[in-house]
């Protein structure tokens, strides 16, 4: 029964956790909750049953719990990423980040294990409220204003999902969350494809990405960069493998990101577009969608949720310590941060696929299946993106945070919380790198791929070693300035601007207009009229139905003293309601 | 003990330089004796392709994105707040 398998859902313990956190402060057990809900979730995945967690809702067959060996891979990499990240942020003190993050991984959780769409989208548009206040727990105006338009691009993205789900029920009258075939897909399809490739970041919809997560908090930022991009990769490759758009637009991802990667300035922004770039090999090798491809998106994912969750916490410690992530702000930090320089590098070194790191064994697997399918042009721009991934996050970015010229910035290496989360990041990256069959054996496919030949090594050590030989010839031409770079969010926070300055100007002078005529012609008739009808209800109609009228007046002056006009609290109360119901539809 | 290594390096840039370069010759050398299983692409039969890809990728890389950037996509920093 539901009853007894609550608990069997991982997501079940971060939201406890999350409920009971303010109460856990009181007794001083926030550490112990921090360690305790990531550690369990972590062994309690290894023995799930098959399908669990079914239950009936308006009608809608609900499937909280369904289990293969795509949903293992996932559900392994982000609990081992919840404990990480909570060993990071250990030291915070704002119960709220850590309940935004529970909410957060839970929503994740949630969506990684689940069998239907109505399921599937409670728990996305849990991600996405509870990830705006990891970005709103920064508390600068640009942080406050970045999540407002993080929230909005979200919805947007959840309401064309959401338009999706309904066309589909409407078409096939089934809600369950399967593989789509790419000969039968239908607007519907298309749609809901749309509304995971805007979490996924795919260009023209990925500005959200590089324009939040630099103004998330330094904690918020370490569980950005993990969850919702790869809860959106793993979503497609559910539903969506051997998509041909998926392919092409993966491929062109990673080139873009990259780019944007090489000429930004700010070490969380250069991170957040490289997110773009690395997220794309994921979405092409669903594209593709062969077996071998599919395996190499999984690997990927568990692989750059490591490094680059290792990265932003090595950049996360900089600012924290330094208060700056601008890199013309920075440089020869290595002789003050010797740590957190040694695990960034080996973070940088991994997300290059240097030989011995997890990106080495993992990013190979799908250019090699794009090989494989004989698609040389997808293969040959993935490797291009990888000589820039060197080039921008394995060179530049350690370049001038710690070598380079030193900026005199003081500095101390960081909490042994923080250093212990990078460590045990900066360890994986290596263990997988040297022993692949860990991650291997947890692949959807069996692997025929051996990344240790001679000539992948001598691939990669060219590669590397020229664009090591590139980066010093030029190293003048990309001494960092402060500037930043337009990117696709120029639509709508320009176009904001012009939508407000319409609302303002026509719009509000149109709506001046049209209430002069109303008061001096309609307005005596219209009160005359509600008079009568004021009277009549008040003395007819309530009289006959007891005075339940004024019994509703009176709850809606109580409720409208609740109504506190700050969007924080109606966000909060939401998630409050939404936890409610999703306990009741649990239990019930 | 760290910071003492990677400033005595420091210091000794010039070695650190023709290490570089000898490294990189190492592995185009290599390049010769690597086996090559099953080509699917004409550059893998090439000794040295992907030395000149690597090279070639990352100054043209460096120059499409910085032009881009000076010509085009570059801004104040409180562009959006202005």
């Amino acid at each position: 029964m539901i009853n007894s398998t609550i608990f069997m859902h991982p997501a079940t313990w971060f939201l406890v956790g999350a409920f009971f956190m303010p109460v856990f402060k009181r007794m001083g057990l926030t550490k112990v909750i921090l360690i305790a809900v990531p550690l369990i979730a972590c062994l309690q995945i290894q023995w799930l049953p098959e399908s669990f967690g079914h239950a009936s809702y308006l009608g809608f067959d609900l499937v909280f719990g369904k289990v293969d060996q795509l949903t293992r891979v996932f559900l392994h990499v982000f609990t081992i990423m919840a404990l990480i990240g909570c060993i990071y942020g250990l030291h915070v003190k704002e119960t709220g980040q850590h309940i935004a993050a529970f909410l957060y991984v839970a929503g994740s959780l949630g969506v990684t294990l689940c069998g239907d769409y109505v399921t599937l989208f409670i728990f996305w548009e849990l991600m996405a409220v509870a990830s705006t206040f990891l970005i709103w727990y920064r508390k600068k105006n640009r942080s406050i204003q970045a999540g407002y338009r993080y929230l909005l691009v979200h919805i947007t993205g959840g309401l064309i999902l959401l338009a999706g789900i309904f066309l589909r029920y409407q078409n096939i009258h089934d809600l369950s969350f399967v593989r789509i075939a790419v000969e039968g897909a239908s607007v519907a399809d298309y749609l809901i494809m749309i509304g995971f490739m805007l979490n996924a970041a795919v260009p023209p919809i990925h500005a959200w990405l590089p324009d939040a997560y630099p103004e998330a908090s330094v904690t918020g930022a370490v569980f950005m960069c993990a969850f919702t991009t790869k809860t959106a990769v793993y979503v497609l490759a559910r539903a969506f493998p051997g998509f041909e758009a998926l392919a092409i637009l993966g491929a062109i991802m990673t080139l873009y990101g990259v780019g944007y990667a090489v000429v930004e300035n700010d070490a969380r922004r250069i991170l957040a577009y490289h997110i773009v770039s690395q997220v794309g090999y994921m979405v092409c090798g669903v594209g593709i969608g062969t077996a071998m491809s599919i395996n190499g998106a999984c690997a990927h994912a568990y692989a750059h949720i490591i490094y680059k969750a290792l990265l932003f916490m090595g950049a996360g410690a900089v600012l924290e310590m330094t208060g700056k992530s601008k890199l013309n702000e920075l440089g020869g930090l290595y002789k003050r941060m010797p740590l957190a320089m040694i695990f960034t590098v080996i973070g940088g070194i991994s997300i290059s696929g240097f030989p011995l790191t997890s990106g080495f064994i993992s990013k190979s697997m799908i250019i090699a299946a794009a090989g494989e399918s004989h698609r040389n042009i997808l293969m040959l721009m993935m490797t291009m993106a990888s000589v820039g991934t060197f080039l921008s996050v394995g060179i530049k970015l350690p370049y001038f945070i710690w070598f380079g010229k030193d900026s005199g910035v003081q500095a101390k290496d960081a909490p042994w919380n923080m250093n212990l989360g990078m460590a045990i990041a900066a360890f994986m990256c290596i263990f997988m790198g040297i022993y692949p069959d860990y991650l291997y054996k947890m692949l959807p496919f069996p692997v025929h791929y051996h990344p240790y030949t001679a000539y992948h090594i001598s691939e990669t050590l060219q590669l590397m070693g020229f664009t090591g030989l590139g980066f010093f010839i030029m190293v003048k031409k990309l001494k960092p300035m402060p500037k930043m770079n337009l990117d696709i969010d120029w639509f709508y926070r320009k176009g904001a601007r012009v939508f407000m300055w319409i609302a303002s100007r026509p719009v509000n002078a149109a709506n001046n207009w049209t209430n002069e005529v109303y008061r001096t012609v309609g307005f005596r008739f219209t009160l005359a009229f509600a008079k009568a009808l004021s009277w009549f209800d008040w003395e007819g109609i309530d009289w006959v139905i007891d005075g339940s009228a004024r019994g509703v007046v009176k709850a809606g002056d109580q409720l409208r003293t609740l109504m506190t006009g700050k969007i924080q609290h109606y966000i909060g109360a939401a998630i409050a309601i939404t936890f409610i119901v999703l306990i009741l539809v649990l239990l019930v | 003990m760290m910071v003492r290594i990677l400033n005595y390096l420091n210091k000794r840039s010039q070695v650190l330089k023709r290490l570089f370069f000898v490294v990189l010759l190492m592995t185009v050398v290599f390049d010769f004796f690597a086996k090559r299983h099953h080509a699917h692409f004409f550059g893998d039969s090439i000794i040295g392709f992907w030395a000149g890809f690597g090279i070639l990728g990352c100054l043209g890389m460096i120059i499409v994105c910085k032009g881009l950037s000076h010509v085009w996509l570059e801004k104040e920093e409180d562009y959006y707040d202005k």
